[in-house]
């Protein structure tokens, strides 16, 4: 609370009333009388200058200004307002002619003295009773207690909550962001902050810290920490061969290298993406698919490489669209706005700007059977939840329904976020294909999407003539004229024949799974078109019913008025409590405006709430902001935040273990002009990065610091699902580097492929996969994310369900892990990639199993390994000359069985797989020699151990 | 966490890693054993759950609870409002006869003809005061699953093997069964949410291998697989020495592959239902392809909860009405009629019933009315979050009707209960009480009912 704005803040928003009073000088001088001068006069004079109005002491009172003015029995004023020197009263308290208080204790000091000088040349102001007890209240609640911290906020819904207390330590994330001169001795350079920071307090629990790792581990280390991909023989021969020659500079260079890597913005992309609930589909009752998500995607991976500074990329998120708009009334004047927005005339930074808001489209959404107004609410709620958790690390869904219990977050503020995304509506925008973004898979897939819809288009006519030929005969036979489904929709029962007409319960089933089909495969054209999916804002949407199939943005119409927004009170849209106008977070005391009546309100405009708000969470004086990225960026390089809770930090959150290291990196961070490859640097080059990833032996290590937050050593930690993927992949030499574009799709589970799965209707269409190894072996990031069936392999390794933004990943070990890592098709091919890779580029078994160690472990095999292992690929070889591997059939069509709803009965109904017409698969265990699946067997282990799946 | 690493000298070749793993899963040491038994928090009524989860809403009109006065409105005008339907609606009597069956009261349709036998409908608790919120089907599956509509949270089944962890570690606590197509939603509804993932639901598939990868590559023998499994420890048994300190994390995955051989042998024998006798077969009605698919599950359901697993899940697809109700509820009721009863007698005889709490339930019930569809008089129902019916039996639960709809059914009237209600009341059966099986997440610590909620007492013997 020391930071210098505060105290006016804090008149202007504690008292209601005080919305209306201007922060100005005669506010500091009432202020200054109240608190400090006069308690003073009280304590110091009124004893005999007016406490008592029968015995005042030489006729002089201090009992109020005009007694001040007026003076004493000399017959001077006391007081002169604004002429301190003249003032009789200064000079008597000062000792000056008067010797007053006349005993030497009670004599005021000099800095009480400056107070009543101070306040008699401000024009020695005397406010009202009402004034001074609005100065008094608020001082009692800056004040600090026994009882703990007040918090100024813009109020809850009870005097209690807003007057309660907090402990100081729960409150850390609020305060400001100490300056470096605060935290660190003057003389110490910037690359020695971490260490100074990590080793005063390994130093005070007097532990002793690991020695730097080996070179090979540490090229391993960063490289799967910047790229999620292992390094390769070639790139460790050269570090370690660098290192020993000089540590620093080829360290150094080794991450310069990783971060200009494209690959770097590849794995960090999806660091980001974990927070923001990235997924190609909307989840819920019908899943379905957001074309052009992947552009979000792209743009998230562009933004990480070229190290966008992070206040931008906070802006870009939340309001692209609104920039867009200021970009293009500045370019063409306000008047064809509507028409640019409806055509999607942009250019390329605006387009770039449009795609960032898929931010905001992220959630699960779908109106299917929800009530408007609901359905409306489950959306904005998603979009204040999502925007506290992400950028401030508030978790606001709390305070959808009352007051936050722990945190200074009312329920009003909540309501005023809520209020600034009031506007916001989902909308597939137009916007331009920008020249770097791929599309070269367009032509390919465009064409299997068509082939799909014909299919289905041609057996739902099947089916339809059926029914049209029996409902002719039915008209026959009545003797009436015949009328197509349309136009017969509407008669009598028994003007028509009855519904579904010559069909069995069979053809009915199949009719409506091939309608939902055609529109399903329809929709999926979609994907070629230049399209974002974004918002914009407008006082108003029309949704309709089945609203997520279909979010186009609207011509406006006039008149069309904002939706004023209420406190919702426990979060039901019945029970509406104050209205609220847009705003942001009150805690913080950082104001989103100048104008000082109402700090923390953003425009009331339909547009630039949203820019606003955005703008506020990039100020550099945000202390959640800067202290949210830096604390991520730390987690992810370490495994652990130094706040644990990188959503939360609230008093539930964890407390950060360093407290004084983040803030130091949150205002370098700020410093280095939000630059996040910057804070890699930074952390990276420390001593703490390179430790070796073992406790020393015989430390009281377990005693003292279990767990490790101390980073005595480095914290050894499980490859995520990517990076596990992409690292086999890149072992085996089959994965493939591209540049983003239309996701695709790996091969997943087979019986998961093709499993049934049901959606609103009808079940989804099968899974295929991309039909040739150049598209399945992308790197994970660009697989196809439906949130209704996700791929069991990354799934079962963690990858978090895009439903709830992750902080942090789990890696517990779970048995279908060890199921899938042995006996998964998907790990069998890999392992007999990887044998064919051995066999192509070494003859000799020894080599063989050495290359195997360098591509999959980057280390040599020991002569222990080696020893043992070339009689383990020796006999399995032998075991192999009798095993009988299956082949392996992919099929061109599937049936599919479905429970009909109008009759209960089972159907049947053939579904077509063309993209296993011309599939390209991989190697297969009968494709391979017995010697190849024996050494495929070794690859399997190596796949399988501890050493391969942690990073030290 | 390192009282296991003294003793790494034991993970050589050949050693099996078994007998340490599972003494430690005895100690119920959590950072290595989550599923490790734990003492309910008071005493138990319930041990075990079967969960029969009617996907699409069964309609309480159809099933148990009879409404003659929807009969006389039959086709006639209906200004009943549910969510976003309008337009024309009409009210839909029930194509079923009615009749009560047993000692307590409890009625039935006629479809019902297993059900209705005494010795199984003295059993059964019809509750009728339960209501949903949500009116799709995903949304509501997830509330009746997870407690929460967005889905995301842990299931029911996620919840109960946090508390009271399973009796048979190489088993999972929590399997889950569905017909060939997942239910809407999908596998969010038996995710483990925010609790670690030992506890997610794992599914037996009815076609193809019951666990995914759960067995080796064809070409590729148990001796093979047992093999690997030896080098594969020797590896890492060398990576372990090579470290200053050994890791309790490392060791986590050593043993998860020793618990993944021993449920290869177990799972395999456990859903292998040959080893029943024809007559138990014949009562699950294995031999009817009507009923041969729920009728599977339920047995396997027994076998399971035989064998410690802790909570099974069976999901039953089709129930979503909205027209030719008649044709679609006989069928559906026909599939599964026989298989419940088989189950509830085979437990009752085998003396599990009193300890294994069996629910019938769908994710809400249906309207009394319809619209037309197409223009024509569709007799079927609509979603309905304010009226529904359940089963419950066994596991202390208190035989007869409790609560009740109003006479349209439209709503429950008496002993009305949200969602939350019925969690609490199931959590307590099983010894657990909401408000103490807690988890913190996401800021704050997460519960089953999410705010609270009240044990609905009428249920509970």
């Amino acid at each position: 609370m020391s930071s210098s704005h505060r105290p006016a803040l804090l008149a202007a928003i504690l008292v209601s009333t005080s919305f209306l009073h201007s922060v100005m000088a005669s506010d500091k001088a009432d202020r200054l009388f109240t608190l400090k001068v006069l308690p003073l006069l009280k304590d110091k004079c009124l004893g005999c200058h007016g406490g008592d109005k029968e015995d005042i002491k030489g006729d002089f009172s201090v009992a109020a200004r005009s007694d001040l003015l007026r003076g004493g029995e000399s017959g001077e004023p006391a007081v002169v307002p604004g002429k301190p020197a003249e003032s009789t009263l200064l000079q008597a308290i000062k000792w000056e002619n008067l010797e007053m208080p006349p005993k030497e204790n009670d004599r005021l000091n000099d800095a009480q003295v400056q107070l009543i000088e101070q306040w008699i040349e401000l024009e020695a102001p005397w406010p009202d009773e009402a004034t001074q007890q609005r100065f008094r209240d608020e001082e009692a609640m800056a004040a600090l207690t026994d009882e703990g911290q007040l918090v100024a906020t813009s109020g809850g819904t009870s005097q209690e909550w807003s007057n309660r207390r907090y402990l100081p330590e729960d409150l850390w994330a609020f305060m400001p962001v100490k300056p470096v001169t605060e935290l660190l001795p003057e003389d110490l350079p910037r690359e020695e902050a971490i260490d100074y920071f990590i080793n005063s307090k390994l130093a005070a629990a007097g532990l002793t810290s690991s020695p730097a790792a080996e070179p090979a581990q540490l090229i391993r280390r960063a490289t799967l920490d910047l790229t999620g991909l292992p390094p390769t023989p070639d790139d460790c021969d050269r570090f370690v061969n660098a290192y020993s020659q000089n540590p620093e500079s080829a360290w150094k260079q080794l991450i310069d290298r990783l971060l200009a890597s494209p690959q770097y913005g590849e794995h960090w992309g999806r660091h980001w993406l974990d927070v923001t609930r990235y997924a190609d589909t909307g989840g819920m009752s019908n899943d379905y698919e957001r074309s052009n998500m992947w552009r979000y995607r792209d743009y998230v991976i562009r933004s990480f490489n070229a190290d966008k500074p992070y206040n931008e990329f906070i802006v870009e998120q939340l309001a692209g669209d609104e920039l867009a708009d200021e970009s293009v009334s500045r370019r063409t004047g306000q008047t064809n706005m509507e028409d640019v927005r409806l055509n999607g005339n942009y250019n390329q930074q605006e387009s770039e700007w449009l795609i960032a808001t898929g931010f905001l489209r992220l959630g699960p959404w779908d109106n299917a059977m929800v009530e408007a107004d609901e359905a409306r609410q489950i959306y904005l709620d998603d979009l204040v939840n999502i925007t506290g958790q992400t950028f401030l690390a508030q978790t606001m869904r709390c305070c959808k329904c009352h007051d936050h219990k722990f945190d200074p977050l009312p329920t009003r503020d909540y309501y005023r976020i809520y209020a600034a995304f009031s506007t916001t509506h989902m909308a597939e925008r137009p916007v331009p294909f920008l020249p770097q973004e791929d599309r070269s898979l367009f032509a390919a897939s465009k064409s299997h999407v068509n082939r799909m819809l014909q299919f289905a288009v041609a057996e739902k006519d099947k089916i339809l003539a059926k029914q049209e030929n029996a409902a002719r005969q039915w008209y026959e036979e009545n003797n009436l004229p015949y009328k197509t489904e349309d136009d017969r929709k509407n008669d009598p029962d028994e003007m028509k024949p009855p519904r579904y007409v010559g069909l069995d319960h069979v053809e009915q089933g199949q009719r409506k799974v091939r309608e939902q089909d055609e529109w399903i495969w329809n929709r999926r054209l979609e994907r070629y078109e230049p399209m974002a999916q974004s918002v914009y804002s407008a006082p108003s949407y029309n949704m309709a019913w089945n609203g997520a199939r279909k979010l186009r943005i609207q011509r406006q119409k006039a008149g069309d008025t904002s939706p004023e927004t209420h406190i919702l009170l426990g979060g039901a849209l019945t029970a509406l409590g104050d209205q609220v106008l847009p705003g942001v977070l009150s805690a913080i005391s950082l104001p989103a405006n100048n104008n000082g009546r109402d700090p923390f309100a953003l425009t009331e405009e339909v547009s630039g709430r949203r820019l606003g708000m955005a703008r506020w969470i990039a100020d550099p004086s945000n202390p959640l902001t800067t202290r949210s990225i830096v604390n991520r960026i730390w987690q992810y390089h370490f495994g652990r935040a130094i706040a644990a809770n990188a959503n939360n930090f609230g008093a539930k959150g964890a407390k950060p273990t360093h407290p004084e290291l983040l803030d130091y990196l949150a205002g370098d961070f700020v410093q280095a002009g939000w630059s996040i490859k910057s804070m890699h640097r930074l952390i990276m080059m420390s001593d703490v990065y390179r430790r070796d990833a073992s406790p020393l032996p015989n430390t009281s290590f377990n005693e003292v610091d279990p767990t490790n937050a101390l980073l005595s050593h480095f914290p050894r930690r499980r490859l995520t699902a990517e990076e596990l993927r992409d690292s086999i992949l890149a072992a085996t030499g089959e994965l493939v580097h591209c540049s983003g574009g239309l996701p695709i799709m790996p091969e997943m589970n087979m019986e998961v492929a093709l499993q049934p799965r049901m959606i609103q209707f009808s079940l989804a269409p099968a899974y295929q996969p991309s039909p040739t190894p150049q598209l399945r072996n992308r790197r994970s990031i660009y697989a196809y994310q439906v949130r209704g069936q996700a791929d069991p392999f990354t799934e079962l390794f963690n990858q978090p369900n895009p439903n709830e933004s992750c902080e942090m990943r789990e890696t517990a070990a779970v048995t279908p892990q060890a199921f899938t890592l042995l006996n998964s098709d998907q790990m069998t091919d890999r392992s007999i990639a990887m044998a064919l890779r051995l066999q192509a580029e070494q003859q000799q078994l020894e080599d063989q199993i050495q290359l195997a160690f360098r591509l999959i472990l980057s280390r040599k095999a020991t002569g222990s390994e080696t020893e043992r292992l070339i009689r383990y690929v020796t006999e399995m070889t032998e075991y192999h000359q009798q095993s009988t591997p299956t082949t392996v059939d992919y099929p061109t069509s599937i049936t599919r069985s479905l429970v009909e709803e109008f009759s209960g009965e089972t159907f049947d109904y053939e579904e077509i797989l063309p993209g296993f017409e011309n599939y390209t698969s991989d190697k297969k265990p009968g494709d391979v020699t017995a010697a190849t699946r024996g050494l495929a067997d070794m690859c399997l282990l190596l796949f399988n151990t501890n050493e391969f799946m942690f990073v030290e | 966490m390192m009282n296991g690493v003294r003793r790494s000298f034991l993970y050589g070749l050949g050693a099996s890693l078994g007998s340490i793993a599972f003494s430690s899963l005895l100690r119920g040491d959590e950072a290595t054993a989550p599923l490790a038994l734990k003492r309910p928090m008071h005493p138990a009524k319930a041990k075990n759950v079967i969960l029969l989860f009617m996907e699409g809403g069964p309609g309480q009109m159809d099933t148990f609870d009879p409404k003659p006065e929807l009969t006389r409105l039959h086709k006639q005008e209906s200004k009943l409002a549910f969510g976003q339907e309008n337009g024309f609606k009409f009210f839909v009597g029930s194509p079923f006869k009615f009749r009560t069956v047993g000692s307590n009261g409890i009625e039935m349709c006629d479809q019902w003809q297993h059900l209705a036998d005494p010795y199984i409908a003295d059993e059964l608790c019809n509750y009728r005061g339960c209501q949903a919120e949500s009116l799709n089907h995903p949304e509501a599956l997830f509330h009746m699953n997870t407690g929460s509509r967005l889905g995301g949270d842990p299931a029911l089944g996620a919840w109960v093997n946090y508390g009271l962890g399973t009796v048979n570690q190489n088993l999972p606590g929590y399997v889950v069964m569905t017909e060939l197509a997942l239910p809407q939603g999908g596998p969010t509804n038996w995710s483990n949410g925010f609790l670690p993932p030992h506890f997610q639901g794992t599914r037996l598939r009815p076609q193809g291998s019951p666990i995914l990868d759960l067995t080796p590559q064809s070409y590729k023998s148990r001796e093979h697989q047992r093999r690997a499994l030896d080098e594969l420890a020797w590896l890492n048994q060398q990576h372990l020495q090579s470290l200053a300190e050994e890791d309790a994390k490392l060791q986590a995955r050593m043993q998860s592959y020793e618990l993944a051989y021993r449920m290869q042998s177990e799972v395999p024998g456990v859903i292998d239902l040959s080893t029943e006798s024809q007559h138990t077969q014949d009562l699950y009605g294995l031999d009817d392809p009507e009923t041969q698919v729920f009728g599977r599950q339920c047995l396997m359901a027994r076998r399971l909860v035989e064998n410690g697993v802790r909570f099974v899940q069976i999901f039953s697809g089709g129930w979503d009405s909205h027209d030719y109700l008649q044709r679609g509820h006989t069928a559906r009721i026909k599939s599964v009629d026989k298989p419940i009863a088989a189950l509830i007698r085979d437990l009752k005889q085998r003396g599990m019933l009193e300890d294994t709490l069996v629910i019938w339930t769908g994710e809400f019930g249906r309207t009394p009315d319809n619209n037309k569809r197409g223009g024509v008089y569709s007799l079927g129902r609509g979603h309905n979050n304010k009226g529904m019916t359940m089963l419950l039996a066994g596991g202390g639960v208190r035989p007869g009707i409790v609560g009740a709809t109003d006479e349209l059914g439209s709503s429950a009237v008496e002993c009305v209960h949200p969602i939350r209600d019925l969690h609490v009341t199931l959590l307590h059966l099983l010894g657990l009480d909401d408000n103490k099986l807690t988890y913190f997440h996401g800021g704050r610590f997460k519960q089953l009912s999410q705010f609270g909620g009240e044990v609905i007492r009428e249920i509970v013997a």
